[in-house]
């Protein structure tokens, strides 16, 4: 008795010991808390990655279809309830898009997301260790992104609200477009001085003050729209800074296209800022809920079905890609018709009418069956096959619905539009995700910014003027003469042709005064729609936003 | 020694009768006298040898008296004996022609509870055993039989003696035999019957019969750190027993509960890999997984995995908090206390239980045949390419199943105890196969349970070590082969005249699932340990100590190898996920074979302390816990790794070494995903006190305080309370001459529950994380970003239930209902809210707020409906009813959670388009979509819009109407026995009414346009080729969910004690899902009811199958 008693005790002992432990602490030693990351100015890169990582994100399909298929620049219709996708498209091209339009919708949650990144960036290297002066630059740049994605969302959806530092999660505003005007322009000029002047490799895809003189030059020639004050004095003297540099040159005719290729890169002379892509690079944003591919997939969207690869009989490899092309997207003949100097380089970018394969001469032909071809056949035999070269058609006609947008779903469909292989289709990946860069600012864009500005009434300096800076571009496009004169519609239509599916042909068509035209099958004319509205998703999240006009 | 205890006995007992006959005296003079005798006789071996007289007797039915009396006259012996021990001695019948003395006395004395011995002429009549030294009355054979109130006989009855436990049993017949005292009272007892005490009395038979217990009252709940007896339980409990565990190659403990409990809403797929939603009284939350929080024989948070089913004992659900709430931190959703057989004192006991069970599909989609798909399109002036028509008709669902599948399982236990100790072992191995081609199923659970007593019995010691090892085969992309199954034109080959299989990589996303298949292959081994050691130490004062420690430990290994003609074929497919991810994404395969290999180790060490105090004080009783729980968990440890470009097929993952993943061009290792790895730790203190009062009115509170490690720094810890009161109104006076009530008893309670889990363990912290790589400098390098922002508010989500419950029993326990209503509201809702990214980039965050609420009443009914000796019935029904709605979605700082459209299946031509809302006043599973409203002249579907107006083109979000909800008004579960002779039939139906399911799958099967390319639904034929979109998610594919299912019938034939060296031996013959009452018209109706987007059938392509099984059980 004595002896249980003498183990109850032990018992009671070791319960009451046991019990008393009440810490809840676990150290965390799986994950990059605050403490452990960054550690030191080494790991400043890594810190600053996710802001490019993001910014790649949208920038070459879906931020591309909202600036192309809202103008006449390009069109996806569906193909048998293929790519109808809720109508996105098709309000695209209508001007009849709502504030839940997919590309409306994912765009804004884009560009709100480079600026969070950027936000919570910059507050990262705020505390992080290291000096002030090892930051500097790591937060100029940060903050040029920053200001970036400002302008875009500025550009596309007018007012919208200005958030700048991480962890103030009370819900802001949207302000007037002039507002962020002002402060897109006050954050370049506040990062200039500390941005890098190399445009070497180490500096390739990172903004450097070049970057932020084109971004200013962009700013400035949109002013008047923007804010009703005109800037063109200031948008030349941007250029000017940039042209003065010395560090960019046009390429030449005989590369013109090679820029926009596979292999291009940091090599390329007229690349002020480019985003890199690269199929190697991995993105981890789509799976832990930021819904952002990252990768440049043109040939994609723009390649025909019948000219990647394909089953026998369906086509020919011509691109030798390594998948089937889906091709659903072309120009409009009324775009396509800009392209009409036989000597300029930039036509090339261009598959149109019937098509060979390699050799030229043999034809690329598909086999299908009478109705397989045209599903309007109504003939008994169908089923029978059908052999025809596959020929790219420059009209659309939405053959199977009108109010679903539907050119049909047959071989007629499918070739119906020209395309465009601009950012050349990439044979050397293992997948449909390309290595090619998409180029935000070229210097031919300094030239023709400056010479539009001098033709809206800026004073030209450095002894150039609107003529011979656009004749300095022709020079290395097109074996055609000179032009002798210049007019704003001249510039207009030499933009078009220099800076096809480079996503900046909204805003161009709105400076100049044509986005309200009609074309294709859009008549739509309300000046409203040259902003996006605000997302209902974007309202939900921050009810202190308000819808813009017109929405 | 004898005779001195025979002279005791004789003066002064009651049994004397009060006048003295003069026989009495001169024979106790007589027996004075003769004691010499008899002492001369012990001492010289004196026999009855030796005499000789015949007598001659024919008598019967005779007093012995009568027969003493004769034989005096034939032998001229004389008898002693006490009037009282005649009295005791039973009429005998004899038959004898010169027979000796011997031979009359033997007869006479073969039944009787005395002997006899002769001493010199007389014959001496005394005890036929021995009476004990304090033995103060003489024994007497009491005869009796036991029957069931119907009289059916019941054999194998205890009946003991309650002063001395001795006892026999009942033989088959229902008869025993016994030797008792007259003041004895004997306790008969059988399982599942009231046990019953009869005082012997002056009875020379017995008859008893036995009525069966109302398990529901008597039995002992497992509520947690104790036990209780339903009857005196103020918490809603209910208890399922193994044999009412549904029958089956069953290996999910979820589908074992289907339909038993009222309230417990169990939704199982057609996908034996996926374990059933398990959702009790509506959704209490939007985050917690709806895993049920396990607690096996007292450890907590155990894996069900590790249970084989025949080795479960009984299985408890708390269903209030007033129940639940002791668990407080982990009772958000459902606690089911599973309790497993033990070893019982006595003889050694060896079960085998064995089944094998046959599967075939009873549904698949109906999609077309060739000639059906031919005619279609001909009829629609369109026609299959070329390359697609070989003039096939492939069936190609059956192309990827089994014929039938076949699942067998056995079960062996030993089982024991001595007085001191108890054990059980078993050993259960499990074979199923998938019906799905290649995917199966092997298990082998080993436990062994010991429990031992020490120290004077005061300390109880009890180990128990389980180890499930399985190996599971599945389909690598399965999702994706079972849509291609679907999608694949019945007009293509399995395989070309060649041998290779048939391919048309010109249609977009078009794979042959047979090559997908047989090109891949998907394996996952698992080991489940746990073992816990448990301490009970009986203190003075009632109190008792007891300590439990447990371990578990889980490993997977898994293996997938692609092979180099999927890697090569199907790069850039999509993959198809099960729904909830809303988007399908792109598979980039490294060449030449892929191979993961991916090991992860997750442990779990629990510590808990508790001390009871259970004294009774004349009418009051209390029970009181207090007590202490801390656990320690590592989640995800381990490796994943990805690599390719093999040199050869037949390695496989075996020997990822051979690889060569850099020798491709863009491609990379792959390590899995990031934030696996994680450890929590919860600490709680807790206390309960019952009160009783004359088992009538019962009082119970109870408060647990718990810390989680998951929670912001300053709101790790929460309090959980609880109260209950019963009224037992049947044991009220006033009740005593009531003839309807058994039982009466009405319950109500009020408690709250808490929850930590659903969201990952950092989910408070700040934290970067890998956002994959960019251009840096000429090389891809990886950017570390804030993938979570840090939210120091996060707390526990609590759920507060009012339940009040009404228990009555009817009629000798012949009718059994329970009714309860509970209002249940979660606060503080730990919810991810979509947030704006411009503000936490990562565009989600679990914030705490947001409110939900569950309304509901549950009815369980239970009669036994004829209880006759040859023939039974008893059924059983239960119905629930629950409304749910969410009250809040909101958060002081993020408005993103309210309005929320969700369920995206991403179909063709469909993206961005969703199915369901989630918004306050709404319940959970709202359908939010387009409102179809028939066709145009076109034959073209149109919709109303959201201005009422028709539009053949809705748009997403605007054009959208609230189109009902996926929760079921009325959930069904009847259960009928039937009990025939030896045969015994079991029964059991199972409904859910009034839900909607949508039906997505139908949906994106619905594509008149593009038949030529892709097959289409049978339904399809009567559509117009102008329809191109009638896919369109809308409410034409929103259909009523309700479902009866015939879900099991169960005939057994039992035998029993036919060999001594076998107890009993039952076969069975089993049917499952013998049919289904349902309008629905995908391939089930019984669509998963968990998760925030219940009620969507989305890729449900897995076949429905029906169980036919065979078996044994045995006991040795």
């Amino acid at each position: 008795m004595k002896r249980s008693l003498l183990y109850i005790l032990i018992l009671l002992t070791g319960g009451s010991l046991i019990t008393s432990c009440h810490k809840l602490n676990e150290a965390i030693t799986s994950e990059l808390t605050p403490s452990a990351f960054p550690s030191d100015s080494s790991q400043y890169p890594s810190v600053v990655g996710p802001v490019y990582v993001v910014l790649r994100g949208n920038y070459a399909v879906e931020y591309f279809f909202q600036q192309s298929y809202s103008t006449d620049e390009a069109l996806m219709p569906a193909r048998g309830g293929n790519w109808y996708d809720g109508a996105q498209n098709q309000q695209m091209h209508y001007h009849s898009w709502n504030a839940d339009n997919g590309y409306v919708n994912g765009n804004w949650t884009w560009m709100s997301t480079i600026i969070g990144v950027a936000n919570q960036t910059l507050n990262i290297l705020k505390t992080a260790a290291g000096t002030d002066a090892a930051k500097k630059p790591w937060i100029a740049e940060t903050k040029m992104v920053r200001a970036l994605a400002y302008y875009w969302m500025m550009d596309n959806y007018g007012n919208v609200p200005i958030d700048t530092a991480y962890g103030d999660f009370t819900p802001h505003a949207n302000v007037a477009r002039s507002t962020v005007f002002n402060f897109i322009e006050s954050e370049i000029k506040a990062a200039l001085p500390n941005l890098n002047t190399s445009t070497a490799a180490s500096q390739y895809g990172r903004p450097t003050r070049y970057m932020a003189y084109a971004l200013l030059a962009k700013l400035y020639l949109n002013a008047e729209y923007y804010t009703g004050t005109a800037r063109y004095d200031d948008c030349i003297a941007a250029c000017d800074s940039v042209i003065n540099s010395g560090l960019y040159s046009l390429q030449p005719i005989s590369t013109y296209l090679s820029q926009f290729a596979p292999t291009n890169g940091p090599q390329c002379s007229e690349f002020i800022f480019a985003i890199p892509y690269d199929p190697a690079m991995t993105n981890t944003f789509g799976t832990s809920g930021w819904p952002f591919r990252c990768v440049n997939i043109h040939a994609r969207y723009d390649v025909p079905r019948s000219m990647g690869k394909v089953a026998t009989g369906a086509g020919y490899n011509f691109f030798n890609l390594p998948f089937t092309p889906d091709g659903p997207a072309g120009t409009l003949l009324s775009y396509y018709s800009y392209f009409n100097d036989p000597g300029d380089i930039r036509n090339n970018q261009w598959l149109t009418g019937l098509q060979y394969e390699p050799d030229g001469v043999t034809p690329l032909t598909v086999t299908t069956t009478k109705s397989g071809y045209d599903f309007t056949y109504t003939g008994s035999d169908g089923s029978a096959p059908y052999t025809y070269q596959v020929n790219l058609t420059p009209n659309y006609s939405l053959r199977l619905s009108t109010a679903q947008f539907d050119v049909g779903n047959d071989e007629i469909g499918w070739t119906m539009g020209y395309r465009n292989i601009k950012f050349y289709p990439d044979a050397t990946s293992s997948s449909r995700n390309q290595n090619n860069d998409i180029p935000v600012f070229r210097y031919s864009d300094i030239l023709l910014m400056k010479s539009e500005a001098i033709l809206r009434g800026g004073t030209a300096t450095q002894g150039q003027t609107a003529l011979s800076l656009a004749n300095q571009l022709r020079a290395q496009r097109t074996t055609s003469t000179a032009w002798t004169n210049i007019t704003l519609d001249s510039v207009y239509n030499e933009r078009i042709r220099e800076f096809a599916w480079e996503a900046w042909h909204r805003n161009d068509m709105i400076r100049f005064g044509k986005f309200e035209g009609a074309w294709g099958f859009k008549t739509d004319a309300d000046v409203n729609h040259r902003i996006f509205p605000i997302p209902t998703s974007a309202l939900t999240l921050n009810p202190a936003l308000k819808q813009n006009p017109g929405y | 020694m004898n005779l001195i205890a025979f002279c005791k006995i004789g003066p002064g007992k009651p049994a004397v009768p009060p006048t003295f006959p003069a026989r009495f005296l001169t024979k106790t003079l007589l027996v004075m006298k003769i004691t010499a005798f008899l002492i001369l006789a012990a001492c010289l071996h004196v026999s009855a040898n030796g005499f000789s007289q015949k007598i001659t007797l024919s008598v019967r039915e005779v007093p012995l008296e009568k027969v003493f009396k004769e034989i005096q006259k034939q032998s001229g012996y004389s008898f002693w004996y006490k009037t009282q021990q005649i009295d005791k001695t039973v009429r005998v019948t004899l038959n004898f022609r010169d027979a000796s003395l011997q031979e009359v006395l033997a007869k006479c004395f073969e039944n009787q509870p005395y002997d006899y011995v002769i001493v010199e002429q007389t014959v001496v009549i005394r005890p036929r055993e021995p009476a004990p030294a304090d033995e103060v009355n003489p024994l007497a054979i009491i005869k009796g039989k036991v029957t069931t109130a119907a009289g059916k006989p019941l054999g194998g009855v205890s009946v003991t003696v309650k002063a001395t436990k001795k006892g026999t049993t009942t033989d088959d017949n229902g008869d025993f035999t016994i030797a008792v005292h007259h003041e004895d009272v004997l306790v008969f007892s059988y399982v599942g019957y009231d046990t019953k005490e009869v005082r012997v009395g002056d009875q020379a038979t017995i008859a008893v019969s036995l009525t069966e217990s109302n398990a529901a009252l008597n039995e002992i709940a497992v509520i947690g750190y104790g036990g209780q007896a339903h009857k005196n339980l103020s918490s809603a409990i209910s208890t399922v027993k193994n044999s009412d565990l549904n029958v089956g190659a069953i290996t999910d403990v979820g589908q074992l509960l289907q339909g038993k409990v009222p309230g417990l809403n169990i939704t199982a797929s057609g996908d034996p890999n996926t374990p059933a939603a398990v959702v009790l009284r509506g959704a209490s939350t939007l985050n917690s997984s709806q895993t049920p929080y396990y607690v096996i024989d007292g450890v907590p948070g155990a894996d069900i995995s590790l249970i084989a089913p025949n080795d479960i004992a009984s299985i408890d659900i708390l269903k209030d908090a007033a129940a639940s709430a002791i668990y407080g931190n982990r009772a958000a959703n459902v606690v089911i206390m599973v309790t497993t057989r033990k070893g019982k004192t006595g003889q050694t006991q060896v079960n085998y239980g064995g089944y094998v069970g046959l599967e075939k599909v009873s549904s698949e989609l109906k999609v077309m045949d060739a000639p059906e798909l031919r005619s279609f399109l001909g009829k629609n002036s369109l026609a299959f390419s070329p390359s697609d028509d070989k003039s096939a008709n492939t069936n190609w669902q059956k192309a990827v199943e089994r014929n039938s599948a076949v699942s067998t399982n056995h079960n062996l236990s030993v089982s024991g105890g001595g007085e001191h100790g108890s054990y059980i072992a078993s050993l259960n191995y499990a074979n199923k196969e998938g019906i799905l081609n290649g995917s199966s199923l092997q298990r082998v659970i080993g436990r062994l349970a010991i429990e031992q007593y020490a120290i004077n019995d005061k300390v109880r010691f009890g180990f128990n070590v389980t180890n499930s090892v399985s190996n599971s085969n599945d389909i690598a992309y399965r999702n994706t082969v079972l849509l291609e199954s679907a999608l694949y034109l019945p007009v293509s080959p399995i395989k070309n005249a060649d041998g290779s299989y048939f391919e048309d990589f010109n249609h977009q996303n078009y794979y042959n699932p047979v090559a997908m298949m047989n090109h891949s292959q998907l394996n996952t081994k698992y080991n489940n340990l746990a073992a816990s050691l448990f301490t009970q130490v009986k203190l003075p004062f009632g109190l008792k100590y007891d300590l439990n420690l447990s371990y578990q430990d889980y490993s997977s290994l898994q293996g997938e190898f692609l092979d180099s003609y999927f890697t090569n074929n199907y790069n850039g497919m999509y993959n198809n996920p099960d729904p909830g991810l809303g988007f399908h994404l792109q598979q980039t395969f490294g060449q030449n074979g892929q191979a993961t290999e991916s090991s992860i180790k997750n442990t779990t060490k629990v510590i808990e302390s508790f001390l009871t105090w259970d004294r009774r004080f004349g009418d009051h009783s209390i029970n009181a816990v207090i007590g202490y729980s801390w656990q320690d968990q590592v989640t995800g440890e381990g490796f994943t790794v990805t690599t390719a470009n093999f040199p050869v097929n037949s390695i496989g993952y075996n020997n990822l070494a051979l690889s060569n993943p850099y020798g491709l061009n863009n491609w990379d290792v792959n390590f899995g995903s990031d934030g696996v790895y994680y450890k929590t730790r919860l600490i709680s203190d807790f206390g309960r006190v019952n009160y009783n009062y004359k088992d009538k009115y019962l009082l119970q509170g109870s408060i647990r305080r718990d810390g989680s490690s998951v929670f912001g720094a300053d709101h790790q810890w929460g309090y959980f309370p609880s109260v209950g009161a019963a009224w037992r109104i049947s044991q009220e006076n006033f009740m005593e001459t009531n003839e309807l009530f058994s039982d009466l008893k009405l319950r109500g309670s009020y408690g709250v529950t808490g929850n930590s889990t659903g969201f990952s363990a950092y989910t408070a912290q700040f934290l970067s994380g890998n956002n994959g790589t960019f251009y840096y400098n000429g090389s891809n390098v990886a950017a570390y970003g804030p993938i979570q922002a840090s939210n120091p508010d996060l707390r526990w989500e609590k759920t507060a239930t009012t339940d009040i419950g009404l228990d009555l029993a009817f009629l000798h326990n012949k009718l059994l209902v329970n009714i309860d209503a509970y209002n249940k509201n979660t606060t503080g809702m730990i919810y991810t809210y979509s947030v704006d990214p411009i503000l936490v980039p990562a565009g989600r965050s679990p914030r705490t707020g947001g409110s939900m609420n569950n309304k509901g009443i549950e009815l369980g009914i239970t009669a036994n409906l004829v209880s006759r000796s040859d023939f039974s019935w008893t059924s059983s029904l239960n119905l629930a009813h629950n409304t749910n709605k969410i009250t809040s979605l909101t958060n002081p700082l993020f408005a993103g959670g309210d309005s929320i459209r969700l369920s995206d299946p991403e179909g063709g031509g469909q993206s961005g388009s969703t199915l369901q809302i989630l918004k306050a006043g709404k319940p959970l599973g709202e359908f939010f979509s387009p409102q179809y409203a028939g066709k145009d002249q076109n034959g073209v579907s149109q919709y109303i819009s959201g201005a009422d107006t028709l539009t053949t083109s809705p748009q997403i979000g605007i054009d959208y109407h609230y189109l009902g909800n996926a929760q079921p008004k009325l959930l069904l579960g009847w259960a009928n026995k039937f009990r025939y002779g030896r045969f015994d039939l079991n029964v059991f139906l199972r409904g859910t009414f009034g839900n909607k399911i949508f039906n997505a799958t139908r949906a994106d099967l619905f594509r008149p346009t593009t038949a030529q390319y892709t097959n289409i639904l049978k339904d399809v034929a009567g559509e117009s080729i102008n329809n191109a979109r009638a896919y369109v998610y809308s409410s034409r594919f929103i259909e009523s969910g309700s479902y009866l299912r015939f879900d099991n019938a169960t005939l057994g034939y039992e035998l029993k004690s036919f060999t001594p060296y076998l107890k009993s031996l039952r076969f069975y013959a089993s049917v499952n899902n013998l049919f289904v009452i349902t309008g629905y018209k995908g391939i089930d109706p019984e669509i998963n009811q968990g998760g925030i987007s219940p009620g969507v059938d989305y890729n449900n392509f897995y076949p429905k199958t029906r169980q036919f099984l065979f078996g044994l059980n045995a006991s040795f």
